[in-house]
């Protein structure tokens, strides 16, 4: 498999990323707003209390920020199979010589990094000097953190993908996608620190996709987890990762054989 | 006004109606994802006061009432400001042209041709829901004072949110791309009016009393019937301030317009 042609689509996503100059900054500021405002809301919950279930609020603040940060740089095309259906153009899409699933990720990919430059550094900074976030355990800690949120993209990118499988059976995904994002905005610790769930909350959401996304690699910042933790949380990403792509791929075998194209 | 002003605002909202509604299944499945969209945020209340009982002095229920007034408002207000919402749409894509050539006002035409039923069904059942669940738990005396003030406080909400759309819309004639301005003062504020603006500080709530002023749309009003402790620190006369400032907001909002319409310039092809 060639990788260059990946890598031209990888760029382009990037450059295309960067031509809304006053859209881009004022998503900057969107994001430092929200961070802030939930800094706000937690700050009146602690009050004078110096920490909740040995939570403290700099983990958090910390929690907050991080989860917020990726959550930008996770972002998902959600629309790139099922518009492609929706248009026809995946029949021009599945004669190329190269596999659109690559396609797709290398796009994704682009996007990411971008986004990882130019908005969640700087929404990082000005966080840092607004609120302050706490600093990683350890240097190994960073290091095991930067894996982690590896595979929590991983994550999201299979769950993304699979239910964009769905627009081959389903005319409009948009509720599907939208229902999607509202279930991992609540689940994922996002809006909610998953510290603070109720017990029988907790053990349900042990058996979701959800807390592997951004919740692992934010315990493994703070230095949470134990050697032998860390080792089970990213085995239970990776399984995570080929469960649902897995999923996805069936369907997406699936979809091709039933793929009917009108024109386009 | 014509005499067939009514009559054609009949026919056109028939036809929203109708285009709306033409795939049943999808139009009930599109309601309710809007309506759990929106529940987001009161999931996240709902966990989050799970744990700690009450925020700034404010328990589940009367975050809930504080809530509900703010769907409710947006589901009124969305049935006609639905064509404001998307404006900028209408402005790139030439459509706005041809709103200009027909012999009505334009303001008129951009009220009453589109309605986002979806969005006016999913946010004002949650508003509904939430109003039912909170009302009796919140310890208000019903009575008929009370409920002409909730009527004009919903009046007032409508309103301003009204008016902070169609201030956008006409900034649109100005800088063609105004998405991101309209996620920045609306919909992200919007996540956060939710919560009692006391709990914010200075420059945040400033924002959203002054410039975006949400907590007029709910805050104020909350507050005048259910009479909190963080209430102190306000003026009394902002309890009353809502129906004032919503119908100031509107008429500042809609001489903006008439002013800045001369100045358009069409983009299309």
């Amino acid at each position: 498999m060639r990788l260059a042609p990946y890598i031209a689509y990888l760029k382009k996503s990037f450059l295309r990323k960067s031509a809304y100059r006053f859209d881009h900054l004022m998503s900057i500021l969107s994001t430092c707003l929200r961070i802030f405002i939930f800094w706000e809301i937690y700050r009146t919950l602690y009050g004078t209390r110096q920490e909740v279930d040995g939570i403290t609020m700099a983990m958090v603040t910390t929690n907050f920020i991080l989860s917020m940060g990726l959550d930008v740089v996770f972002g998902m095309d959600d629309n790139f199979i099922p518009g492609k259906i929706h248009d026809g153009s995946i029949a021009t899409e599945l004669l190329r010589p190269m596999s659109i699933k690559g396609r797709m990720i290398a796009e994704n990919m682009g996007s990411s990094v971008f986004k990882l430059i130019f908005h969640f550094i700087p929404a990082l900074l000005i966080a840092q000097i607004m609120i302050g976030i706490l600093p990683p355990a350890s240097p190994m800690m960073f290091m095991c953190f930067l894996i982690s949120a590896l595979l929590g993209y991983g994550v999201m990118w299979s769950i993304s993908f699979a239910l964009q499988m769905l627009s081959f059976w389903v005319i409009t995904t948009w509720s599907i996608t939208t229902l999607k994002n509202v279930v991992i905005n609540i689940f994922s610790g996002t809006m909610l620190p998953l510290w603070f769930m109720p017990e029988w909350m907790d053990r349900i959401l042990r058996f979701l996709p959800f807390s592997s996304i951004y919740f692992t690699p934010v315990q493994i910042y703070l230095g949470q987890l134990s050697g032998a933790e860390i080792l089970e949380k990213c085995c239970i990403q990776i399984i995570w990762i080929l469960i649902i792509y897995c999923v996805g791929d069936i369907l997406w075998k699936c979809g091709q054989r039933k793929l009917v194209v009108q024109g386009g | 006004m014509r005499s067939d002003t009514l009559n054609l605002t009949w026919i056109y909202t028939k036809k929203i109606m109708k285009a709306w509604f033409q795939y049943r299944s999808d139009a009930l499945l599109r309601s309710v994802t809007v309506f759990l969209r929106e529940a987001t945020g009161i999931i996240v209340i709902y966990f989050t006061l799970l744990k700690f009982d009450s925020l700034n002095g404010w328990n589940m229920y009367e975050m809930f009432f504080l809530y509900s007034l703010l769907f409710l408002t947006y589901g009124i207000m969305i049935i006609f400001f639905t064509g404001l919402r998307d404006f900028g749409r209408t402005v790139r894509d030439g459509s706005f042209d041809r709103y200009i050539l027909r012999p009505r006002g334009l303001l008129f035409q951009i009220i009453f041709a589109n309605a986002d039923w979806f969005a006016a069904v999913g946010h004002g059942g949650l508003g509904v829901v939430l109003f039912l669940i909170s009302a009796q738990k919140v310890g208000i005396e019903w009575n008929v004072w009370y409920a002409v003030y909730y009527m004009f406080a919903i009046i007032g909400g409508v309103l301003i949110q009204g008016a902070i759309f169609l201030f956008l819309a006409t900034l649109n004639i100005y800088l063609l791309e105004t998405s991101s301005l309209k996620e920045l003062f609306y919909f992200n504020m919007r996540k956060f009016a939710g919560y009692p603006v006391s709990l914010f500080q200075k420059p945040i709530q400033i924002l959203m009393i002054y410039v975006v002023p949400f907590a007029f749309v709910n805050y104020f009003p909350s507050q005048y019937l259910l009479r909190k402790d963080d209430m102190q620190q306000y003026p009394e006369i902002f309890l009353y301030l809502t129906p004032v400032i919503g119908i100031g907001m509107y008429i500042a909002a809609y001489f903006f317009w008439r002013y800045s319409i001369r100045f358009y310039k069409s983009s299309g092809n």
